[in-house]
């Protein structure tokens, strides 16, 4: 098992540590908790090594994905339900519970995010820790300070593995 | 003598004495008001105040757009009550919420960027004054808006350089008041902020174009010219060989004197002179008719600043104002550089030597008994800078800092790399230099080479790295091959864009034919590639939007060359017409472009510009399709520059690390109460289409961008034709760079003639299908289904006051 909660540096000295490190089990039990869950993934993740645990991530869990950035191009063939939304207007977006969401049938109460530039992530969810009650659970390799729950910083190895166990946990 | 106009003294039993009083305070502004009642029509709010625009223009957009905050901490450290703790929108001691304190924080970005362009206003103004007269003529080109942004705000239209003098008092008036707010236990509202931000941005535009137009006048800049010639850029272009002069800053003033000095001593073909940022940009514009092509060369971005020294190359280096790097003293000093402010704003705690002999400072600083010197007096500057570079030259050469490092150097730097990983956490481009240092041990150095291109030369790596490897001198030294062949081609700034391009263009854009205008301005910190503006920048010309662009946008653009080896800037032509590619200027010439806007809107749309902001920003947000993109954005003045063309209903896209100014405008674009505007013909309501979508926000990737950028070109007013083709663009980059069909095309969508023509009938099949919209399948008409009605005169407006009815 990967121990995704040892490194916690954070990348930059600013602000308050509010992330509690999480590993694979203990995600995998939040989504099946949550009853509007949404995978938020980033352009990072048109790596064919990423793109693919993404895709499972979202067919075990069963949550529709939002694509950012460029990142719907890579989701396009694959049996999920994937719409684009630029991640900028998404983090404003999540912070009004009059929104629709991505599919009509309202807003979202979990958000897992996945292959961010991290200062990117950590920037947008500042809106949502501090304007709404949306849980935001980062697995990405970087220790995200501005989620509720955070993967720490981890080998890429370390990240495939973790997703993986994450993907069996399911 | 003219005559007093304010204040009252007296004076007994004088006699032969002459008085001379060269200005009052407060009397310019009064005069230049007692005129402008002579002039013709005026608009509502000429010399605004805080307050001015507030309830009439920047609420109604606020309201549509609303404020983003995504705090950079979750404290505030104003005051000695603090530091507080405001997360979850808790409240300070001094009552302050953390909504409050953040938009305080963006307002505080905004003044600070507007001052540094209305100070650098001023700096020139009063030197070419005392240089050339209050009387010399704004001779700025063919037009007769020489000043939109003055005009707009001031209601003035000045002719000479005297007479810009109210309007440069007035803006420096409105920003004591604006950072007097600032204090703490003065305002507290986050909206309040935000619209006196919104004043801020309007009010640097006109500091920016004060600037400009100051300098074209007085020096012989190009005047609207869309032939402005090519210049030479890129760190490649620096012949070695000899002495180079190497210029920072924005501020021209102390160049030019170098350029005559060279000139006068023939010297022009012996001494390198290259400049990096505006201050590059603008002394290949300084006489420019007499000497085209030019000498000067333009070196790069912000980026290359600490790259440039690094590679030893420079013998001198002067810097004037703004984004000049707080280190380049210690750096230039370790190679023996000296480094010459001639700027008050920086002075780096250097002596001054304004007033010291010239022959004598040349030897202080040749011996090195001095890292550098204050030169003020421009005079003095213009001769040390040229000479000391000649006599440095020699000298750094044979003490062998002309070079960077040996290869066995940068081996040895490789192979003390203990992997530990904290350089990448530290960089912010989040560079994986762990993974480079690693392949160049087994001696395969492409993975650093790779590095160079994304790597803004900041040194935060450097910082954390334990083993000391200096790591950016690391990724320079195994970029050498691809540094010496770093070339490109620029036009120097032509300035602004004159009446006739706006009569020929202004049509096209507000009927929506020429599907938009492409701004490409601002910084080096970009979040992906620096090529991303290029790729931009080449997908909109190709597609016949007019692209214009300033600043060190405007180089990287020109740092790229196609496969046969041309820059955008040989490939496509240099008018503001559609497929044009226009280097406006430097960043101080941005003002020309929310001028051009406000000259379609003046010149086109027939609407009195004279103290009239928000009818002139009204038409603009209706009707002119443009789009800012400030890819790099980093510095306080792209966050004003930008709330500038927000104020102005001018959407801008700025990069992934500007979510760091804390704070976008983004609209809702599922709530249909946004999505209404009058028509002035009967101030009845008219439903719109959600475009555009936001003023102010950030894009991830440049793939993103580009869909998001065309989308934003959509306008309310766009007739069928316009639409059509606006669409068409839209869903094709869409469906390029996102993938398949954008979710909400059809709600953009008012009749059958809005649909592009050549997918015309599938589309209306998917109306049809998954929409529940009634087809008429013979005549190929929509008969129900969209929201939005649409009829070729109707005339959208934000504002009940210019309808009919009202
Ligand atoms: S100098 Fe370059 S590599 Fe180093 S931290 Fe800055 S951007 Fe990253
Ligand atoms: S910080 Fe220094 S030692 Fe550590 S990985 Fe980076 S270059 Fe190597
Ligand atoms: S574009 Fe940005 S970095 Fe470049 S010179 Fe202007 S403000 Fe400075």
């Amino acid at each position: 098992m990967v121990d995704t909660t040892k490194n916690t540096k954070l990348f930059t000295s600013y602000g308050v540590t509010s992330s509690k490190a999480v590993n694979p089990d203990m995600v995998a039990k939040i989504i099946s908790k949550a009853k509007r869950p949404l995978l938020v993934v980033g352009s990072g993740v048109l790596k064919p090594e990423l793109l693919d645990r993404a895709v499972k991530i979202a067919q075990k869990a069963n949550i529709p994905i939002a694509a950012t950035g460029h990142s719907h191009i890579g989701f396009l063939d694959k049996a999920v339900d994937a719409k684009y939304i630029n991640l900028h207007q998404l983090g404003f977006y999540l912070t009004d519970p009059n929104w629709p969401g991505l599919d009509g049938k309202g807003n979202y109460d979990t958000i897992i995010l996945l292959e961010f530039k991290k200062y990117y992530i950590n920037q947008v969810l500042s809106g949502t820790k501090n304007f709404s009650k949306v849980k935001a659970i980062s697995i990405g390799r970087d220790y995200i300070q501005n989620a509720t729950m955070s993967f720490g910083n981890i080998s890429r190895e370390d990240h495939y593995a973790a997703l993986d166990e994450l993907i069996n946990a399911l | 003598m003219s005559k007093l106009t304010t204040g009252s003294f007296s004076i007994e039993d004088l006699e032969s004495v002459q008085i001379t009083i060269n200005n009052i305070v407060g009397a310019a502004k009064e005069a230049a008001e007692e005129k402008a009642k002579e002039l013709g029509p005026m608009g509502p709010t000429p010399f605004p105040g805080l307050e001015t625009y507030r309830d009439d223009w920047n609420f109604k957009l606020l309201d549509r757009y609303e404020p983003v905050v995504t705090p950079m901490c979750d404290q505030c450290c104003y005051c000695t009550y603090g530091p507080c703790d405001l997360s979850n929108n808790k409240r300070g001691a001094c009552g302050i919420d953390m909504l409050g304190h953040n938009g305080r924080e963006f307002f505080l970005r905004v003044i600070t960027g507007t001052a540094c362009h209305a100070a650098h206003g001023r700096h020139l103004l009063d030197h070419l004054i005392e240089i050339f007269g209050e009387d010399l003529p704004l001779n700025l080109g063919l037009s007769d808006v020489l000043t939109p942004n003055i005009t707009i705000t001031t209601g003035q239209r000045p002719k000479t350089l005297g007479e810009i003098k109210p309007a440069m008092e007035y803006v420096e008036e409105q920003l004591t008041q604006l950072l007097a707010t600032v204090h703490a236990g003065q305002e507290s509202a986050e909206i309040d902020y935000d619209s006196k931000a919104l004043f801020s941005g309007s009010l640097d535009h006109v500091g920016m174009e004060i600037s400009d137009i100051v300098q074209i006048a007085a020096l012989d800049f190009p005047r609207a010219d869309p032939e402005a010639p090519l210049v030479e850029m890129g760190i490649g272009t620096i012949d070695k060989n000899k002495p180079f002069l190497c210029v920072i800053g924005h501020n021209v003033g102390g160049v030019t004197y170098m350029m005559d000095y060279m000139e006068e001593h023939e010297l022009t073909d012996k001494v390198e002179l290259g400049g990096l940022c505006c201050t590059a940009i603008d002394l290949t514009r300084y006489k420019e008719a007499d000497r085209r092509p030019p000498y000067a060369k333009v070196v790069g971005s912000m980026a290359k600043e600490l790259k440039i020294i690094r590679s030893g190359m420079p013998d001198v280096i002067v810097v004037d104002e703004q984004c000049v790097r707080g280190d380049i003293v210690p750096e230039a000093q370790k190679l023996k550089i000296p480094v010459i402010a001639s700027n008050a704003k920086i002075m780096y705690g250097l002596p001054n030597r304004t007033d010291a002999d010239v022959n004598e400072t040349i030897e202080e600083l040749k011996s090195g008994a001095i890292p550098g010197a204050v030169i003020l007096d421009y005079d003095k500057l213009g001769e040390i800078s040229v000479r000391l570079a000649q006599e440095m030259h020699p000298i750094r050469e044979a003490a062998g800092v002309r070079e960077i490092p040996s290869d066995e150097q940068l081996k040895a730097w490789v192979d003390k790399c203990a992997d530990c990983g904290s350089c990448y956490l530290a960089c912010p481009i989040e560079l994986d230099i762990p993974e480079a240092m690693k392949f160049a041990k087994q001696g395969d150095f492409s993975y650093l080479e790779n590095l160079h291109d994304s790597c803004i030369g900041c040194r935060r790596c450097e910082q954390v790295c334990k083993k000391e490897i200096p790591i950016l001198s690391v990724i320079e030294k195994a970029s050498q091959k691809i540094i010496a062949e770093e070339k490109g081609w620029m036009r120097a700034g032509r300035g602004q864009v004159f009446d006739a391009e706006i009569r020929s263009e202004g049509l096209n854009l507000v009927m929506g034919t020429t599907p938009g205008i492409i701004a490409i301005i601002g910084c080096p910190n970009y979040s992906d590639c620096a090529k991303g503006v290029y790729y931009i920048a080449e997908e909109f010309l190709k597609r016949n939007y007019i692209v214009v662009g300033t600043g060190c946008g405007s180089m990287d653009m020109g740092m790229y060359k196609d496969e046969n080896g041309q820059t955008l800037y040989e490939r496509f032509p240099g008018g503001f017409q559609s497929g044009g590619l226009s280097n406006i200027g430097s960043c101080v010439s941005n003002a020309h472009i929310t001028g051009a806007a406000q000259k379609v809107a003046g010149i086109f749309g027939g609407r009195t510009m004279d103290g009239n902001l928000a009818e002139i920003a009204d038409y603009v947000l209706n009707r002119v399709g443009a789009c800012g993109l400030a890819w790099g954005a980093f510095s306080q003045k792209a966050s004003s520059i930008g709330t500038g063309c927000n104020i102005y209903g001018i959407p801008a896209v700025l990069g992934a690390h500007s979510s760091k100014y804390r704070r976008a405008l983004i609209a809702k674009n599922y709530d249909e109460s946004k999505w209404k505007v009058y028509d002035a013909r009967n101030g009845e309501e008219m439903a719109i289409p959600p475009a555009p979508e936001f003023l102010l926000t950030t894009a991830e990737t440049w793939q993103e961008a580009v869909p998001m950028m065309a989308k934003a070109c959509i306008r309310p007013s766009d007739n069928n034709l316009g639409r059509s083709i606006k669409l068409t663009h839209w869903m094709e980059l869409h469906e390029k760079y996102i993938g398949g069909l954008p979710e909400d095309w059809w709600k953009f969508v008012r009749n059958e003639a809005d649909l592009p023509l050549a997918k015309r009938a599938d589309l209306l099949k998917k109306l049809e299908e998954e929409h529940g919209w009634e087809i008429d399948w013979k005549r190929k008409k929509i008969i129900s289904g969209p929201k939005i009605k649409f009829d070729v005169s109707a005339q959208p407006t934000n504002l009940k006051r210019l309808c009919k009815e009202a």
